[in-house]
Protein backbone atom coordinates (compact mmCIF):
# COMPACT_ATOMS: atom_id res chain seq x y z
CA UNK A 1 0.00 0.00 0.00
CA UNK A 2 1.52 3.07 -0.67
CA UNK A 3 1.22 6.74 0.10
CA UNK A 4 -1.64 7.44 -2.50
CA UNK A 5 -3.72 4.67 -1.79
CA UNK A 6 -3.78 5.45 1.83
CA UNK A 7 -4.75 8.87 1.19
CA UNK A 8 -7.95 7.69 -1.19
CA UNK A 9 -8.10 5.16 1.11
CA UNK A 10 -8.33 6.68 4.30
CA UNK A 11 -9.87 10.15 2.56
CA UNK A 12 -12.80 10.81 4.75
CA UNK A 13 -10.62 10.29 8.29
CA UNK A 14 -8.01 12.64 6.56
CA UNK A 15 -10.61 15.52 5.35
CA UNK A 16 -12.14 15.32 8.73
CA UNK A 17 -8.45 15.94 10.43
CA UNK A 18 -8.19 18.47 7.58
CA UNK A 19 -11.30 20.30 8.87
CA UNK A 20 -10.69 20.41 12.43
CA UNK A 21 -6.77 21.85 11.51
CA UNK A 22 -8.31 24.00 9.40
CA UNK A 23 -11.17 25.23 11.68
CA UNK A 24 -8.40 25.45 14.79
CA UNK A 25 -6.49 27.77 12.50
CA UNK A 26 -9.16 29.99 11.28
CA UNK A 27 -9.80 30.96 14.88
CA UNK A 28 -6.53 31.48 16.20
CA UNK A 29 -6.20 33.70 13.11
CA UNK A 30 -9.05 35.62 13.57
CA UNK A 31 -8.84 35.79 17.02
CA UNK A 32 -4.52 36.52 17.07
CA UNK A 33 -4.92 38.67 14.26
CA UNK A 34 -7.43 41.18 16.15
CA UNK A 35 -6.30 41.03 19.52
CA UNK A 36 -2.73 41.36 18.29
CA UNK A 37 -3.66 44.78 16.37
CA UNK A 38 -5.40 45.90 18.93
CA UNK A 39 -2.86 45.34 21.63
CA UNK A 40 -0.04 46.11 19.39
CA UNK A 41 -1.36 49.74 18.69
CA UNK A 42 -2.18 50.47 21.81
CA UNK A 43 0.94 49.40 23.28
CA UNK A 44 2.49 52.15 20.45
CA UNK A 45 0.09 54.63 21.72
CA UNK A 46 -0.11 53.89 25.62
CA UNK A 47 3.54 53.28 25.66
CA UNK A 48 4.04 53.07 29.63
CA UNK A 49 0.53 51.49 30.90
CA UNK A 50 -0.12 49.56 28.09
CA UNK A 51 3.42 48.87 25.82
CA UNK A 52 5.45 48.31 29.08
CA UNK A 53 3.10 45.12 30.31
CA UNK A 54 2.24 43.74 26.78
CA UNK A 55 6.42 43.70 26.43
CA UNK A 56 6.96 42.14 29.63
CA UNK A 57 3.92 39.52 28.93
CA UNK A 58 5.39 39.00 25.48
CA UNK A 59 8.78 38.39 27.25
CA UNK A 60 8.03 35.91 29.46
CA UNK A 61 5.93 34.08 26.74
CA UNK A 62 9.05 34.02 24.45
CA UNK A 63 10.33 31.90 27.47
CA UNK A 64 7.57 29.46 27.72
CA UNK A 65 7.66 26.64 24.70
CA UNK A 66 4.20 26.50 23.10
CA UNK A 67 3.86 22.76 23.95
CA UNK A 68 4.13 23.54 27.64
CA UNK A 69 1.84 26.44 27.90
CA UNK A 70 -0.77 24.68 26.21
CA UNK A 71 -0.84 21.75 28.48
CA UNK A 72 -0.52 24.27 31.57
CA UNK A 73 -3.85 25.50 30.52
CA UNK A 74 -5.13 22.14 29.77
CA UNK A 75 -4.38 20.57 33.00
CA UNK A 76 -3.07 22.42 36.08
CA UNK A 77 -5.32 25.35 35.02
CA UNK A 78 -8.73 23.84 34.68
CA UNK A 79 -7.11 22.03 37.62
CA UNK A 80 -6.83 25.30 39.60
CA UNK A 81 -10.06 26.69 38.40
CA UNK A 82 -12.05 23.29 39.01
CA UNK A 83 -13.62 23.83 35.45
CA UNK A 84 -13.29 21.44 32.24
CA UNK A 85 -12.90 23.46 29.24
CA UNK A 86 -13.21 21.35 25.79
CA UNK A 87 -9.17 20.58 24.17
CA UNK A 88 -10.91 22.34 21.39
CA UNK A 89 -11.79 25.48 23.06
CA UNK A 90 -8.53 25.20 25.10
CA UNK A 91 -5.99 24.93 21.43
CA UNK A 92 -7.58 28.17 20.23
CA UNK A 93 -7.40 29.71 23.54
CA UNK A 94 -3.15 29.20 23.65
CA UNK A 95 -2.65 29.58 20.05
CA UNK A 96 -4.36 32.71 19.98
CA UNK A 97 -2.49 33.89 23.05
CA UNK A 98 0.99 33.13 21.42
CA UNK A 99 -0.32 34.63 18.50
CA UNK A 100 -1.80 37.73 19.65
CA UNK A 101 1.57 38.71 21.41
CA UNK A 102 3.55 38.02 18.29
CA UNK A 103 1.40 40.14 15.98
CA UNK A 104 1.93 42.76 18.78
CA UNK A 105 5.88 42.66 18.95
CA UNK A 106 5.22 43.19 15.05
CA UNK A 107 2.95 45.43 15.23
CA UNK A 108 4.52 47.81 17.57
CA UNK A 109 8.20 47.50 16.23
CA UNK A 110 6.06 48.80 12.91
CA UNK A 111 4.26 51.56 14.30
CA UNK A 112 7.41 52.77 16.30
CA UNK A 113 9.53 52.90 13.35
CA UNK A 114 7.57 54.80 11.05
CA UNK A 115 8.94 57.73 10.05
CA UNK A 116 6.08 60.62 11.36
CA UNK A 117 8.05 63.04 8.34
CA UNK A 118 5.75 60.75 6.24
CA UNK A 119 2.36 61.84 8.33
CA UNK A 120 3.65 65.42 8.60
CA UNK A 121 3.47 65.46 4.57
CA UNK A 122 0.66 64.36 4.68
CA UNK A 123 -0.84 67.00 6.65
CA UNK A 124 1.02 70.19 5.56
CA UNK A 125 -0.79 69.16 1.96
CA UNK A 126 -4.01 69.57 3.56
CA UNK A 127 -4.96 65.70 4.17
CA UNK A 128 -7.21 64.80 7.15
CA UNK A 129 -6.27 62.52 9.65
CA UNK A 130 -8.09 59.80 8.12
CA UNK A 131 -7.35 60.56 4.78
CA UNK A 132 -3.68 60.45 6.30
CA UNK A 133 -4.90 56.77 7.90
CA UNK A 134 -6.14 55.80 4.56
CA UNK A 135 -3.60 56.87 1.97
CA UNK A 136 -0.49 57.47 3.63
CA UNK A 137 0.22 55.27 7.04
CA UNK A 138 -2.18 52.09 6.01
CA UNK A 139 -0.48 51.46 2.77
CA UNK A 140 3.11 51.60 4.30
CA UNK A 141 2.52 49.45 7.48
CA UNK A 142 0.25 47.03 5.51
CA UNK A 143 3.34 46.42 3.20
CA UNK A 144 5.57 46.33 6.14
CA UNK A 145 4.04 44.02 8.18
CA UNK A 146 2.04 41.16 5.26
CA UNK A 147 5.04 38.92 4.81
CA UNK A 148 5.79 38.62 8.67
CA UNK A 149 2.09 38.57 9.28
CA UNK A 150 1.89 35.51 6.80
CA UNK A 151 4.95 33.74 8.27
CA UNK A 152 3.53 33.82 11.44
CA UNK A 153 0.52 32.64 10.72
CA UNK A 154 2.19 29.59 9.11
CA UNK A 155 4.00 28.65 11.84
CA UNK A 156 0.25 28.88 14.03
CA UNK A 157 -1.17 26.46 11.35
CA UNK A 158 1.54 24.34 12.04
CA UNK A 159 1.70 24.52 15.86
CA UNK A 160 -2.01 23.17 15.33
CA UNK A 161 -0.10 19.96 15.65
CA UNK A 162 0.09 19.95 19.08
CA UNK A 163 -3.67 19.96 19.91
CA UNK A 164 -3.31 16.69 19.08
CA UNK A 165 -1.35 15.52 22.51
CA UNK A 166 -4.49 16.98 24.32
CA UNK A 167 -7.20 14.86 22.70
CA UNK A 168 -8.67 16.80 19.24
CA UNK A 169 -8.84 14.85 16.52
CA UNK A 170 -6.71 17.41 13.81
CA UNK A 171 -4.78 15.78 11.05
CA UNK A 172 -1.81 14.77 13.35
CA UNK A 173 -3.79 12.62 15.45
CA UNK A 174 -5.93 10.98 12.42
CA UNK A 175 -3.36 10.18 11.28
CA UNK A 176 -1.61 8.74 13.90
CA UNK A 177 -4.84 6.51 14.43
CA UNK A 178 -4.43 5.20 10.96
CA UNK A 179 -1.32 4.01 11.48
CA UNK A 180 -2.17 2.17 14.52
CA UNK A 181 -4.66 0.82 12.47
CA UNK A 182 -2.54 -0.64 9.66
CA UNK A 183 1.22 0.38 10.92
CA UNK A 184 3.04 2.25 7.87
CA UNK A 185 4.51 4.62 9.31
CA UNK A 186 6.56 5.54 6.61
CA UNK A 187 3.57 5.63 4.27
CA UNK A 188 1.20 7.75 6.52
CA UNK A 189 3.34 10.19 8.16
CA UNK A 190 4.56 11.03 4.10
CA UNK A 191 0.68 11.52 3.41
CA UNK A 192 0.76 14.05 6.27
CA UNK A 193 3.64 15.60 5.23
CA UNK A 194 2.09 15.80 1.58
CA UNK A 195 -1.18 17.29 3.03
CA UNK A 196 0.96 20.50 5.06
CA UNK A 197 2.94 21.22 2.11
CA UNK A 198 -0.32 21.47 -0.05
CA UNK A 199 -1.61 23.85 2.95
CA UNK A 200 1.36 25.54 3.82
CA UNK A 201 2.99 25.83 0.20
CA UNK A 202 0.25 28.29 -1.00
CA UNK A 203 0.45 30.21 1.77
CA UNK A 204 4.65 30.71 2.12
CA UNK A 205 4.40 31.33 -2.03
CA UNK A 206 1.43 34.20 -0.77
CA UNK A 207 4.00 35.12 1.72
CA UNK A 208 6.81 35.22 -0.57
CA UNK A 209 4.98 37.32 -3.26
CA UNK A 210 3.83 39.93 -0.74
CA UNK A 211 7.50 40.05 0.44
CA UNK A 212 8.61 40.81 -3.52
CA UNK A 213 5.81 42.89 -4.51
CA UNK A 214 5.43 45.08 -1.32
CA UNK A 215 8.61 45.13 0.36
CA UNK A 216 10.76 46.15 -2.42
CA UNK A 217 13.66 48.26 -1.20
CA UNK A 218 11.80 51.71 -0.92
CA UNK A 219 15.12 53.50 0.85
CA UNK A 220 15.92 56.88 -0.86
CA UNK A 221 19.52 56.40 -2.56
CA UNK B 1 0.85 87.97 5.61
CA UNK B 2 2.95 85.99 8.40
CA UNK B 3 3.61 87.20 10.93
CA UNK B 4 6.06 85.79 13.51
CA UNK B 5 6.34 87.91 16.97
CA UNK B 6 9.09 86.62 19.72
CA UNK B 7 9.70 82.75 18.74
CA UNK B 8 11.71 80.78 20.81
CA UNK B 9 12.76 77.12 20.95
CA UNK B 10 14.76 74.92 22.72
CA UNK B 11 15.73 71.28 22.81
CA UNK B 12 16.86 69.58 25.70
CA UNK B 13 17.73 72.53 27.61
CA UNK B 14 19.64 74.24 24.85
CA UNK B 15 17.94 77.19 22.84
CA UNK B 16 17.82 76.89 19.10
CA UNK B 17 15.65 80.04 18.36
CA UNK B 18 15.75 83.16 20.49
CA UNK B 19 13.40 85.61 20.08
CA UNK B 20 12.73 85.84 16.48
CA UNK B 21 10.57 88.14 15.07
CA UNK B 22 9.67 88.45 11.06
CA UNK B 23 7.17 89.27 8.12
CA UNK B 24 6.78 86.78 4.92
CA UNK B 25 4.73 89.36 2.45
CA UNK B 26 2.49 87.82 0.34
CA UNK B 27 4.00 87.88 -3.23
CA UNK B 28 7.80 88.19 -2.14
CA UNK B 29 10.29 86.15 -1.25
CA UNK B 30 12.35 86.17 1.47
CA UNK B 31 15.50 83.98 2.32
CA UNK B 32 17.27 82.92 5.48
CA UNK B 33 20.64 82.69 5.00
CA UNK B 34 23.43 81.33 7.94
CA UNK B 35 25.99 78.84 8.95
CA UNK B 36 24.58 74.95 9.32
CA UNK B 37 23.19 74.36 13.16
CA UNK B 38 22.15 77.86 13.02
CA UNK B 39 18.82 77.04 13.63
CA UNK B 40 17.20 77.96 10.18
CA UNK B 41 15.29 74.52 9.68
CA UNK B 42 13.97 74.22 13.38
CA UNK B 43 13.03 77.80 12.96
CA UNK B 44 10.67 76.43 9.67
CA UNK B 45 9.83 73.68 11.64
CA UNK B 46 8.20 76.05 13.98
CA UNK B 47 6.91 78.10 11.23
CA UNK B 48 5.26 75.85 9.79
CA UNK B 49 3.86 74.45 13.20
CA UNK B 50 4.68 70.75 12.83
CA UNK B 51 7.03 71.72 15.57
CA UNK B 52 5.44 74.55 17.75
CA UNK B 53 8.09 76.44 19.20
CA UNK B 54 8.17 77.14 22.89
CA UNK B 55 7.10 80.80 23.17
CA UNK B 56 5.59 83.10 20.56
CA UNK B 57 2.86 84.12 18.30
CA UNK B 58 2.43 83.36 14.76
CA UNK B 59 0.08 85.05 12.75
CA UNK B 60 -1.14 83.47 9.53
CA UNK B 61 -3.45 85.86 7.43
CA UNK B 62 -5.91 86.77 9.88
CA UNK B 63 -5.61 83.71 12.15
CA UNK B 64 -3.19 83.84 15.17
CA UNK B 65 -1.36 81.10 17.06
CA UNK B 66 -0.40 81.65 20.64
CA UNK B 67 2.27 79.49 22.09
CA UNK B 68 2.70 77.66 23.95
CA UNK B 69 -0.34 75.38 24.37
CA UNK B 70 -2.12 76.61 20.87
CA UNK B 71 -4.75 74.04 20.26
CA UNK B 72 -5.88 75.80 17.49
CA UNK B 73 -3.80 73.95 15.30
CA UNK B 74 -5.35 71.23 15.71
CA UNK B 75 -8.76 72.43 15.01
CA UNK B 76 -7.84 74.86 12.27
CA UNK B 77 -4.47 74.12 11.08
CA UNK B 78 -2.87 76.75 8.83
CA UNK B 79 -2.22 73.47 5.94
CA UNK B 80 -2.06 73.51 3.15
CA UNK B 81 -3.02 77.26 2.80
CA UNK B 82 0.93 77.15 4.59
CA UNK B 83 2.69 74.33 2.88
CA UNK B 84 6.25 73.43 3.58
CA UNK B 85 8.89 71.42 1.28
CA UNK B 86 11.04 69.39 3.64
CA UNK B 87 15.33 69.07 2.86
CA UNK B 88 14.60 65.03 3.09
CA UNK B 89 11.59 65.98 1.44
CA UNK B 90 9.70 62.57 2.28
CA UNK B 91 7.70 61.78 -0.77
CA UNK B 92 5.40 58.99 0.10
CA UNK B 93 7.60 55.53 -0.80
CA UNK B 94 4.86 53.54 -2.11
CA UNK B 95 3.54 56.33 -4.45
CA UNK B 96 4.97 56.96 -7.65
CA UNK B 97 6.25 60.41 -8.41
CA UNK B 98 2.82 61.40 -10.33
CA UNK B 99 0.80 59.68 -7.56
CA UNK B 100 2.62 61.79 -4.38
CA UNK B 101 1.94 65.01 -7.06
CA UNK B 102 -1.98 64.40 -8.01
CA UNK B 103 -3.10 62.78 -4.72
CA UNK B 104 -3.24 65.96 -2.60
CA UNK B 105 -4.96 67.41 -5.55
CA UNK B 106 -7.60 65.05 -5.65
CA UNK B 107 -7.94 64.89 -2.12
CA UNK B 108 -8.63 68.99 -2.24
CA UNK B 109 -10.36 68.89 -5.11
CA UNK B 110 -13.51 67.67 -3.63
CA UNK B 111 -14.60 70.64 -2.19
CA UNK B 112 -13.86 72.27 -5.91
CA UNK B 113 -15.83 72.94 -9.13
CA UNK B 114 -14.92 71.12 -12.26
CA UNK B 115 -13.18 73.94 -14.28
CA UNK B 116 -11.25 74.69 -11.02
CA UNK B 117 -10.13 70.85 -10.63
CA UNK B 118 -9.30 70.89 -14.24
CA UNK B 119 -7.23 74.29 -14.17
CA UNK B 120 -5.15 72.91 -11.43
CA UNK B 121 -4.44 69.57 -12.79
CA UNK B 122 -3.12 71.24 -16.13
CA UNK B 123 -0.68 73.73 -14.17
CA UNK B 124 0.43 70.50 -12.02
CA UNK B 125 1.21 68.95 -16.16
CA UNK B 126 2.91 72.18 -16.97
CA UNK B 127 5.45 71.89 -14.12
CA UNK B 128 5.99 68.53 -14.49
CA UNK B 129 7.19 69.55 -17.59
CA UNK B 130 8.64 72.69 -16.89
CA UNK B 131 10.67 71.04 -14.53
CA UNK B 132 11.83 68.49 -17.07
CA UNK B 133 9.87 65.44 -15.05
CA UNK B 134 8.51 63.44 -17.36
CA UNK B 135 10.89 60.87 -17.75
CA UNK B 136 10.50 59.88 -13.92
CA UNK B 137 7.23 60.80 -13.32
CA UNK B 138 5.56 56.72 -12.79
CA UNK B 139 8.53 55.96 -11.08
CA UNK B 140 8.74 55.47 -7.31
CA UNK B 141 10.62 58.10 -5.11
CA UNK B 142 13.61 55.42 -4.62
CA UNK B 143 13.84 54.55 -8.47
CA UNK B 144 14.67 57.90 -8.96
CA UNK B 145 17.48 60.50 -8.49
CA UNK B 146 17.94 63.03 -5.82
CA UNK B 147 17.36 65.80 -8.33
CA UNK B 148 14.37 64.27 -9.55
CA UNK B 149 12.89 64.20 -6.14
CA UNK B 150 13.27 67.70 -4.91
CA UNK B 151 11.58 68.99 -8.24
CA UNK B 152 8.81 66.42 -7.94
CA UNK B 153 8.45 67.80 -3.73
CA UNK B 154 8.34 70.95 -5.02
CA UNK B 155 5.91 70.46 -7.87
CA UNK B 156 3.49 68.30 -5.39
CA UNK B 157 3.86 71.67 -3.36
CA UNK B 158 2.91 74.49 -5.75
CA UNK B 159 0.57 72.33 -7.76
CA UNK B 160 -1.77 72.96 -4.28
CA UNK B 161 -1.22 76.87 -4.69
CA UNK B 162 -0.23 77.42 -1.09
CA UNK B 163 -0.64 81.46 -0.13
CA UNK B 164 2.66 80.70 1.58
CA UNK B 165 5.36 78.26 0.78
CA UNK B 166 8.67 77.09 3.18
CA UNK B 167 11.09 75.59 0.99
CA UNK B 168 14.43 73.91 3.09
CA UNK B 169 17.50 73.61 0.99
CA UNK B 170 15.62 72.35 -1.90
CA UNK B 171 18.04 73.09 -4.54
CA UNK B 172 20.72 71.32 -2.84
CA UNK B 173 20.77 68.22 -5.38
CA UNK B 174 20.01 70.54 -8.36
CA UNK B 175 22.04 71.34 -11.18
CA UNK B 176 22.92 75.13 -12.49
CA UNK B 177 19.98 74.62 -15.41
CA UNK B 178 17.77 73.33 -13.04
CA UNK B 179 17.92 75.92 -10.59
CA UNK B 180 17.22 78.57 -12.99
CA UNK B 181 14.07 77.01 -13.90
CA UNK B 182 13.29 76.39 -10.05
CA UNK B 183 14.76 79.93 -9.84
CA UNK B 184 12.17 81.27 -12.36
CA UNK B 185 8.94 79.08 -11.49
CA UNK B 186 9.23 80.49 -7.85
CA UNK B 187 9.72 83.81 -9.01
CA UNK B 188 6.36 83.40 -11.19
CA UNK B 189 4.33 81.66 -8.21
CA UNK B 190 5.62 84.76 -6.44
CA UNK B 191 4.65 87.07 -8.95
CA UNK B 192 1.22 85.34 -8.49
CA UNK B 193 0.56 86.35 -5.03
CA UNK B 194 2.73 83.69 -3.09
CA UNK B 195 4.38 83.90 -0.44
CA UNK B 196 7.66 82.15 -0.12
CA UNK B 197 10.32 81.45 2.72
CA UNK B 198 13.17 79.99 1.32
CA UNK B 199 16.12 78.44 3.52
CA UNK B 200 19.35 78.50 1.38
CA UNK B 201 23.15 77.99 1.45
CA UNK B 202 23.53 79.23 -2.30
CA UNK B 203 23.97 83.30 -1.64
CA UNK B 204 24.05 84.10 -5.34
CA UNK B 205 20.44 81.71 -5.47
CA UNK B 206 19.01 83.97 -2.27
CA UNK B 207 20.31 87.77 -3.89
CA UNK B 208 19.15 86.87 -7.42
CA UNK B 209 15.59 85.11 -5.85
CA UNK B 210 14.70 87.36 -2.82
CA UNK B 211 13.00 90.52 -1.63
CA UNK B 212 14.52 89.89 1.25
CA UNK B 213 17.49 88.42 3.09
CA UNK B 214 17.69 87.35 6.66
CA UNK B 215 21.07 85.86 8.28
CA UNK B 216 20.52 83.93 10.87
CA UNK B 217 23.09 82.21 13.42
CA UNK B 218 22.69 80.62 16.94
CA UNK B 219 18.98 80.97 16.40
CA UNK B 220 19.49 84.80 16.46
CA UNK B 221 18.89 87.34 13.52
CA UNK B 222 21.87 89.49 13.34
CA UNK B 223 20.99 91.18 10.10
CA UNK B 224 18.08 91.43 7.47
CA UNK B 225 17.10 93.47 4.86
CA UNK B 226 17.38 93.84 1.07
CA UNK B 227 19.59 91.57 -1.45
CA UNK B 228 21.92 94.16 -1.12
CA UNK B 229 23.05 92.92 3.10
CA UNK B 230 24.85 90.40 1.02
CA UNK B 231 27.69 93.28 -0.94
CA UNK B 232 27.36 95.36 1.96
CA UNK B 233 26.63 93.90 5.40
CA UNK B 234 26.66 95.51 8.21
CA UNK B 235 26.78 93.46 11.72
CA UNK B 236 30.04 91.56 11.98
CA UNK B 237 28.81 88.48 11.99
CA UNK B 238 27.14 88.29 8.53
CA UNK B 239 31.03 89.81 7.65
CA UNK B 240 32.76 87.25 9.26
CA UNK B 241 30.05 84.50 7.80
CA UNK B 242 30.87 86.01 4.15
CA UNK B 243 34.12 86.27 4.21
CA UNK B 244 34.12 82.43 5.47
CA UNK B 245 32.31 81.69 2.34
CA UNK B 246 34.14 83.50 0.16
CA UNK B 247 36.93 81.79 1.31
CA UNK B 248 35.72 78.16 0.40
CA UNK B 249 34.55 79.48 -2.98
Amino acid sequence: MDILDILVKHRAEFLYGIKITLLLSVYIWIIGIALGTILGTASNRWKRIVGLPTRFLSFILSGIPVLVFLFWLHYPAQYLFKIVVNPFITTVVALSIVNAFLIADLMRSVLEDFPKQYLEAAYVSGFGRLETLRHIQLPIIWRQVMPNLLTIQIVMLQSTLFASLISVDEVFRIAQRINSEIYKPVEVYSALGIIFLIICLPMHGLALWFRAKYTRDISEK
Amino acid sequence: MIHVEKLNKSFNGKKIISNISLSIQPGKITSIIGPSGGGKTTFLKCLSMLAPPDTGTIKVDDQVYVFPNDTRIRNAPPWPKLNVVFQQLFLWPHLTLRQNIFLPLQLQSKAMKDYEIERRKSRAEKLIEELSLQDAIDRFPNETSLGQRQRAAIIRALALEPSYLLLDEVTSALDIEHIGIVLNTLKEASSDGMGILLVTHLLKFAMNSSDHIVFLEDGIIYEQGKPDIIRNPHSERLREFLSLIKVVS
